[in-house]
């Protein structure tokens, strides 16, 4: 009988202390980012970036998303983080329609919602923060693969996933660009390579198999960069074949030297998280954004254009094998 | 005995014709198929699979399944990854998948031996403990930018025959040994056509287990070694369901999933033929994701063939379709 | 005697084995996630356990027929029939025929499965392997990966409305069919049909039971059920996406065997299978809230299984003895 007195008393007298432990820790105010998977770099330095901007900005970051590229999965996360009282939530979408069945609570709750990195445009979302425009990105990468072709040939495309709503959009603009600028550049439809490099590396060998002509090849995603890197330089056509994609620094600094790839265009995504983070307080606090916004602790002001709301962190950054060494992400 | 019998009867050479009869239709669209490069890169593409399925259908021929060995692949890969990063010696980084793969193989194995756990129970829950530690063994990024020092394992050809393609045949030549020769390779057979009788004639079957489980981690082990080398780099989402696509192959080999025979070139040449005909279709400018939709078509299409051709074939003989099939049986 | 008495109470530990993982699960959350007690949270449990739930029942229905059965075909179903309702409505179809219509393609796509297996006399497992990839690559070819978007939003109510804090779908779908086939699981003799042929099939067979028909028919109801799942999903998102039924198959295979189903067919039931559903979901949801990685739950759920199948080993043998 005793010891179960003692015993509840500890318990109870534990609990107490603990709840109010999370009560005082309450203090800070949350601001979330769910990525569109856990666990690749692309996403582990946006939360690096998150992180910083947490300790500068007096936020407590949280950073959670699923282990699969399933809506429903960062659905159910953005949820379960508006009702945890998360203060701001943002996310990079996966499909559009995703983010709308939980707009409604987050606004009732008085959650701020808004998306990062990929966005749902039609959504009432508080604001895009957006690493470059998604027509520059597609623009940019189609303009400088053409101007070491020489503006005429065929160039493939090996995306990530056929269900990423934000590369087909890249991919999108690519077309565009190449049908309104270069109608001499026949652009392959995009192959898809899921998130493996080793199919990445089997349809770039496939295509430039098939194509022996090949002249370009675009790896849509992070993911695949690698993978087209490593079958270029495999199949010996390192300066036959130019390849790019949108990867970051530490990834494709070996093939810039090797040569496989003459460029890659990308931001820094640890800005973006440090952006995204930022963009939450201020959210929190009532702020309103600028025309240009000077962030403490990013070089570059950052625009924003309330017509679309979006934040921009600035134009796509473009990586050769000479400028490569400056970065280091 | 007529044609049609000889022919078909031998699943190796339904499929080895079937590889032949892609192969010409796709040159016959795409001049660049029949080309040396071309063979060969689809030989080095397939490796994993090859090898991966030769394990699986070791696996499937005692009645038993094994849908971890993705995990497995990426646990493996992550290791030799970080030896190549880690500039281990040489001779570490070449045993280290092998080792790390029979070991994982040894797990499941002991599951379904000692715990007696049904084969896909235990490999279903493995995979994702296996999926799990590949998150926290990665810790959220990949293995990137590897560099080429395995790069010669790979990529070197010997008077023009690729060093991959004399892996594979060492290995299938070994299974193919142990399968016909060895009393082990009747052990195995018998373990998967009736295990209560096999057991009763005495053989082993806890060891012949181990032995299949393990040989099949062994191989995955060095599936990882020649991944790494080939891709430089290890990804979360490496391995993956290749055990889906292995047991495919085995099936398309003529290895019945209800265990007691192992087709060992069926296998061989149902892998080339699924490969054949994704290159093949990037080739001639079909987007690629129908090939899961051929796959699957398929697999449907040979079972279909199979049961019609085994029906015709056995008119009037008693089928043993009892209940749970052998693979889910427990000692 | 005492023997007796332990092998009774392992029984109540293995009934109860989930329950108690369970209150295990639910006691962390009460100290370190308050919120979860929320009724909005209990709102957002069950709606995301709702899809789940359906693909599970047909699962567990499938497995129970015995004779290896399985279905990793369901996601396929899901995403290929989501697809079809959206589509239809995106051509005008009016909801009420739309919905239909993605009912009927699930069961057939499953009565293909249940056809092929029972005619044809072969092994689910490799059966539904090649319809694994059949739909789920139709899904994903034809579509080229792109979601199916702009759903009317009248349409969403079924998904994303909720009635005292239960979610419509719960209400209208999964509570009604789950107490419909409990029901005759248990109280008619097409249940009992059901265990008969998971538990002997020979004897079923001898006894007169048309084993093909009642296999073929739970293909096709897992089909039909697949497709509601698809239909929930399309609702709720208000877009159909290619790979929403991605995962579904082993999930639902694992929270059928969580539950309590023999992997042999025979012996389990529904309710066993919608509370390892509903222990999946709120783990989920519960982790999340104490931020912890969700692929930690990958290696628990694998882990639970394997353990939850020793014990069942152990309870066996203890019971032989």
């Amino acid at each position: 009988m005793r010891r179960k007195n003692r015993w509840s008393a500890c318990l109870s007298t534990g609990l107490m202390l603990f709840t109010a432990g999370i009560g005082l820790a309450q203090t800070k105010p949350k601001v979330a980012f769910v990525p569109q998977i856990v666990g690749i770099p692309y996403f582990n330095a946006m939360e690096e970036g998150g992180k910083d901007a947490a300790e500068k900005f007096g936020v407590q970051f949280v950073y959670t998303g699923p282990t699969d590229t399933n809506p429903a999965e960062q659905l159910r996360i953005v949820n379960g983080l508006i009702d945890q009282g998360v203060a701001a939530v943002s996310l990079s979408v996966l499909d559009a329609s995703s983010i709308d069945p939980v707009m409604k609570k987050a606004k009732e709750k008085g959650v701020k919602i808004f998306t990062s990195d990929s966005d749902a445009p039609k959504s009432d979302r508080e604001v895009y923060v957006a690493q470059a425009l998604d027509q520059d990105l597609g623009y940019t990468i189609i303009d400088e693969l053409a101007k070491r072709i020489g503006e005429q040939g065929t160039i493939g495309i090996v995306s990530g996933e056929a269900t990423a709503t934000n590369l087909n959009t890249w991919i999108g603009f690519m077309q565009q660009r190449v049908k309104e600028k270069y109608p001499k550049i026949n652009l392959l439809p995009p192959q898809f390579a899921g998130g493996t490099a080793q199919r990445a590396f089997q349809l770039a060998t496939d295509l430039m198999t098939a194509h022996p002509d090949l002249k370009g090849l675009i790896a849509v995603a992070s993911t695949t960069c690698p993978g087209v890197a490593q079958a270029i330089e495999s199949s010996g056509k390192i300066g036959k074949v130019v390849g790019t994609g949108y990867g970051s620094p530490n990834t494709v600094r070996a093939y810039l030297n090797s040569g496989a790839f003459g460029f890659s265009v990308l931001w820094n995504p640890r800005d973006l998280g440090y952006l995204t983070v930022w963009a939450g307080k201020q959210l929190i606090d009532g702020k309103p954004f600028a025309e240009s916004n000077s962030v403490p602790g990013l070089d570059q002001p950052v625009k924003y254009d309330s017509a679309t709301k979006v934040l921009l962190l600035g134009p796509p950054t473009v990586f050769t094998k000479e400028n490569v060494d400056q970065y280091k992400f | 005995m007529s044609w049609k019998r000889w022919l078909f009867g031998r699943r190796e050479l339904t499929l080895a014709l079937a590889c032949v009869a892609v192969a010409v239709f796709f040159q016959f669209l795409s001049p660049y198929f029949l080309t040396t490069d071309n063979l060969i890169t689809i030989l080095r593409n397939s490796v994993e699979l090859l090898l991966v399925s030769l394990g699986i259908t070791f696996v499937l021929a005692t009645a038993g399944i094994d849908i971890a060995v993705g995990g497995a692949l990426g646990i493996c890969a992550i290791f030799v990854g970080w030896s190549v990063q880690g500039g281990w010696p040489l001779v570490v980084v070449v045993l280290i998948g092998p080792l790390v793969g029979t070991g994982l193989g040894l797990v499941s194995a002991f599951l379904i031996v000692q715990g007696k756990i049904p084969p896909i129970i235990a490999t279903l829950g493995l995979f994702g403990v296996y999926r799990a530690a590949i998150f926290l063994l990665l810790g959220g990024s990949w293995i990137s930018g590897l560099p080429d020092t395995l790069g010669p394992a790979v990529n070197t050809t010997i008077a023009g025959i690729p060093l991959t393609a004399i892996y594979i045949l060492f290995f299938y030549f070994i299974g193919w040994v142990v399968i016909r020769w060895v009393p082990l390779g009747i052990a195995i057979r018998a373990t998967g056509g009736n295990e209560r009788a096999a057991r009763l004639s005495g053989v082993s079957i806890g060891r012949t287990k181990f032995f299949v489980y393990g040989f099949t981690g062994l191989l995955v082990g060095c599936a990882a070694f020649l991944y790494v080398a080939r891709y430089r780099n290890v990804e979360t989402s490496t391995g993956g369901l290749i055990a889906l696509d292995a047991i495919v192959a085995s099936v398309l080999g003529g290895t019945s999933v209800l265990g007691g025979k192992a087709n060992l070139l069926g296998a061989m040449f149902g892998v080339l033929l699924v490969r054949l005909l994704q290159n093949g279709f990037v080739l001639i400018g079909v987007p690629s994701l129908w090939e899961q939709v051929i796959t699957g078509v398929l697999l449907i299409g040979v079972l279909i063939l199979d049961a019609l051709a085994e029906r015709s074939h056995a008119q009037g003989r008693p089928r043993n379709r009892g209940n749970a099939p052998p693979w889910l049986a427990t000692p | 005697m005492v023997g007796n008495a332990m092998i009774s109470a392992f029984k109540q530990i293995r009934f109860g084995g989930l329950l108690v993982l369970w209150l295990v699960a639910l006691l962390i959350f009460a100290v370190f996630a308050p919120a979860f007690f929320t009724p909005a949270n209990f709102n957002s449990v069950l709606q995301f356990s709702t899809l789940l739930a359906l693909v599970t029942l047909g699962q567990t229905l499938v497995v129970l027929t015995g004779g290896g059965g399985i279905d990793l075909s369901v996601g396929g179903i899901v995403s290929l029939s989501g697809l079809v309702i959206a589509s239809l409505m995106k051509a005008e179809v009016p909801v009420l025929i739309a919905a239909l219509a993605g009912i009927l393609s699930g069961g057939l796509l499953g009565s293909i499965n249940g056809f092929i297996i029972t005619r044809l006399r072969l092994l689910p497992l490799i059966v539904t392997l090649g319809t694994y990839y059949a739909y789920n690559g139709l899904a994903l070819a034809l579509t080229g990966g792109a979601p199916i978007s702009g759903l009317p939003v009248s349409f969403g109510s079924l998904g994303q409305q909720s009635i005292l804090a239960f979610p419509l779908h719960t209400l209208v779908l999964v509570a009604p069919i789950f107490l419909v086939l409990q029901f005759t699981l248990n109280q008619t003799p097409l249940g009992r049909w059901v265990y008969a042929v998971g538990s002997n099939e020979k004897a079923a067979r001898l006894v007169g039971l048309p084993v093909a028909m009642i296999r073929l028919g739970v293909y096709s109801l897992s089909g039909v059920l697949a497709a509601l799942a698809g239909l929930v999903a399309d609702s709720w998102l208000l877009s159909a996406r290619p790979n929403i039924g991605d995962n579904l198959e082993l999930l639902s295979l694992t929270a059928t065997l969580l539950g309590g189903t023999s992997i042999f067919g025979g012996s389990g039931g529904l309710g066993g299978s919608l509370a390892a559903v509903l222990f999946f979901t709120s783990l989920q949801v519960g982790l999340q809230m104490l931020n912890v990685n969700s692929i930690w739950q990958l290696g628990l759920v694998g882990i639970f299984l394997i353990v939850s199948v020793l014990l069942d080993r152990m309870i066996r043998t203890a019971e032989t003895k």
